[in-house]
């Protein structure tokens, strides 16, 4: 049985491991141990942390096979987009040509450069074993995150958001990043990321574009790549598509792809989960496949499970789901149907 | 060969002349009612009856037998009426100096800077009489005359090169550019930009600067490129101190050129001499001669002997500017002197 739960110092090794095996375009996971240390000491400070709103913390969960302790994907919840930092994105708009004595008017979309997204909470650093993926378990990854949220409202802003990673050719090269990024910053696409992924962005700034960039003046190849996704993050955007996110006039400043945003409240896993006691025992019938998690901050863990629920009783969970989510006879827990 | 202002009299021989040049000179469309309106309007300009905002100096070149064979034009202050658009070609640089990153980035910036100087422009000459002096004299007899009136004109004059075309004639400046806030193909757009609607176009532009580097190459290309017809009036203009200064056309890139009114090599080195009759020979060196007149302006270009203070030229030269033995003119030799004596 899979479960998710914080990362640990102690997963430093496996979890660089992973990193080497992520999607370019994830930054947030860099294969280089020092950073990843700091990640790690930062997410753990994190969970620890009283909070009166949220801040720059930084929920980083693990998704573990306990049997043989190997380290399967992870994912990322940022409390506050653009906290300590500015979170850069570029805003698609329509740029208004009008002439009143020519009788033209039409609208020519225009990227630009802004900090809008700043301030809502941004899930980050999904990335999943390539066997896990389209299973339920890159469903728990994804969506233990949203119940994590729910449990601790009081940590995260009332909008949620995700970059989804655009797409990159086989041998790592971007058409939006070869026809935009590329002039300004002078690197290949991958040199880009990996230098993202590994130091703070605001070097980003004194790079940036900062008057709007014409989209019919880009290559067609280039124009293609805005709001289109690259086929290994299509799990992760059809997963938080079907939880009522939406795409929205913003996209990826390297590459393109698109962004997703959602009222806290209005997502489907956090509008529809529901609270439960645990009743320990053998599941007799399973009529249902669920997530569920604990209620705990550091010590919160998420699974998948196949449950003899019926709504306002207490949840029955056997002995390994028990202590899979480290609870006992009355702790509560939540769970959303898979 | 005399260079004069328009009259109405002139108006079908320039509407023939305009029609065997275009297209290529959009500022005077072959439109014969529109010519007669511009030749009155210019008429109305000599007899100082407008606004330097709307003055229309148009001239024309006419031969020793009366033909009119040439044109050129100088407007009193662009911009004055409605905005005059160009592109400053400046520079955004992109630099990180951990990352050991310096990307410069030249940047187009829309500005309506030259707004106020005066313009020369239309200029046409027929393609059987580009020989000898004619070209000069049709387009440096402007530049007399401004030195003459200096009151009536910017403190800089400026000048619009067509821009480089492609094969087919189209603009790739424009097609990489303008065409996507348009909608419409280059002809079309010169076309109303001859009709006058040059600043209704260019509020269509985005009003922010754009980075070069997301133009097509051939467009980057072309930027600041002169078409090669344009040649032979850049050399004549660069020799009198005009210069590309980072300004361009919105539509097609072209370089302006633009020099102070002070600096130009007509003006600098031209000086009010009293006329004299005599018989100067063919080596004497040619000069031009305006007689400082404004609506019965008369400029030409013949061989002339200075004598103190005196500029000798023969009896029908006298005529055909309208003077009298001991009038004053303003002229200058018609080559800067300094190449005439590196050419001796």
């Amino acid at each position: 049985m899979l479960v998710l739960r914080p990362v640990e110092l102690a997963d430093l090794p496996r979890l660089q491991k992973l990193a080497r095996e992520s999607l370019v375009g994830v930054t947030s996971l860099p294969d280089d141990s020092e950073r990843l240390r700091e990640k790690i000491l930062d997410s753990c400070a994190s969970f620890e942390k009283d909070v009166e709103g949220h801040g720059p913390e930084n929920y980083f969960f693990v998704l573990e096979d306990p049997a043989t302790q190997h380290l399967v994907g992870c994912s990322e919840i940022l409390a506050t987009a653009g906290y300590g930092e500015p979170f850069y994105s570029l805003r698609n708009r329509h740029f208004t040509s009008a002439s009143r004595e020519l009788n033209i008017e039409h609208g020519v979309p225009a990227l630009s450069l802004c900090h809008d997204l700043s301030g809502h909470t941004l899930l980050r650093g999904f990335h999943i074993d390539a066997a896990r993926v389209r299973t339920a378990h890159s469903e728990l990854l994804s969506r233990a995150r949203l119940l994590f949220i729910v449990a601790h409202p009081g940590r995260f802003s009332a909008t949620v958001i995700t970059e989804i990673v655009g797409y990159s050719s086989d041998d790592g090269h971007s058409p939006f990043w070869d026809a935009v990024g590329k002039h300004f910053f002078d690197l290949p696409y991958v040199e880009a990321e990996r230098l993202c992924g590994l130091q703070s962005r605001t070097f980003l700034a004194e790079l940036m574009p900062q008057y709007p960039i014409y989209v019919p003046m880009l290559p067609q190849a280039a124009q293609d790549c805005i709001g289109s996704i690259h086929p290994d993050g299509q799990e992760a955007f059809d997963i938080l598509e079907r939880e009522g996110f939406e795409t929205n006039s913003y996209i990826d400043l390297f590459d393109g792809g698109p962004t997703l945003h959602a009222r806290t409240s209005g997502i489907r896993s956090i509008a529809h989960s529901q609270c439960g006691l645990t009743q320990p025992g053998p599941v007799n019938d399973a009529r249902g496949s669920y997530l569920v998690s604990n209620e705990s901050l550091k010590d919160y863990r998420a699974i998948v499970a196949d449950l003899d629920y019926i709504a306002g009783q207490p949840v029955t969970l056997d002995a390994a789901m028990c202590t899979a989510l480290k609870v006992t006879e009355g702790s509560p827990v939540r769970l959303i149907a898979l | 060969m005399i260079v004069r202002p328009v009259q109405i009299t002139d108006l079908s021989a320039l509407f023939t002349l305009v029609r065997q040049a275009s297209p290529g000179l959009t500022s005077l469309p072959a439109d014969e009612e529109r010519l007669a309106y511009r030749i009155r309007w210019a008429q109305r300009t000599f007899a100082g009856q407008v606004d330097r905002a709307d003055a229309d100096y148009l001239f024309v070149l006419e031969d020793d037998e009366q033909q009119v064979v040439g044109v050129s034009a100088l407007t009193g202050g662009i911009g004055l009426r409605e905005p005059w658009y160009n592109y400053r070609v400046g520079l955004t640089v992109s630099a990180c100096a951990d990352l050991g990153i310096q990307r410069q980035i030249p940047t187009l910036f829309l500005s309506n800077e030259l707004t106020g100087q005066s313009e020369v422009c239309s200029l046409y000459l027929r393609p059987d009489q580009r020989l000898g002096s004619n070209g000069r004299l049709l387009s440096l007899g402007r530049l007399l005359f401004v030195a003459e009136f200096t009151q009536l004109f910017g403190n800089r004059l400026i000048a619009e090169l067509r821009g480089s075309t492609d094969e087919r004639g189209g603009s790739p400046f424009w097609d990489s550019l303008g065409r996507h806030f348009f909608k419409m193909d280059f002809s079309h757009a010169d076309h109303l930009s001859g009709l006058g609607n040059k600043s209704f176009i260019a509020e269509l532009m985005p009003r922010q600067p754009l980075y070069t580097c997301l133009l097509t190459e051939q467009a980057q290309a072309v930027i600041g490129k002169p078409h090669p017809n344009t040649e032979p009036a850049l050399k004549i203009l660069s020799a009198e101190g005009f210069a590309h200064n980072g300004h361009i056309d919105i539509f097609d890139g072209g370089p302006v050129i633009e020099a102070p009114v002070s600096g130009i090599r007509t003006v600098c080195d031209s000086r009010p001499l009293q006329l004299a009759i005599g018989s100067p020979d063919a080596n004497d060196p040619l000069w031009l001669i305006h007689n400082r007149r404004l609506e019965n302006c008369r400029i030409t270009c013949v061989p002339a002997r200075l004598a103190g203070s005196s500029l000798v030229v023969d009896r029908l030269t006298a005529k055909r500017l309208q003077l009298q033995p001991g009038d004053s003119v303003r002229a200058v030799p018609l080559l800067n002197q300094r190449h005439q004596a590196a050419a001796a």
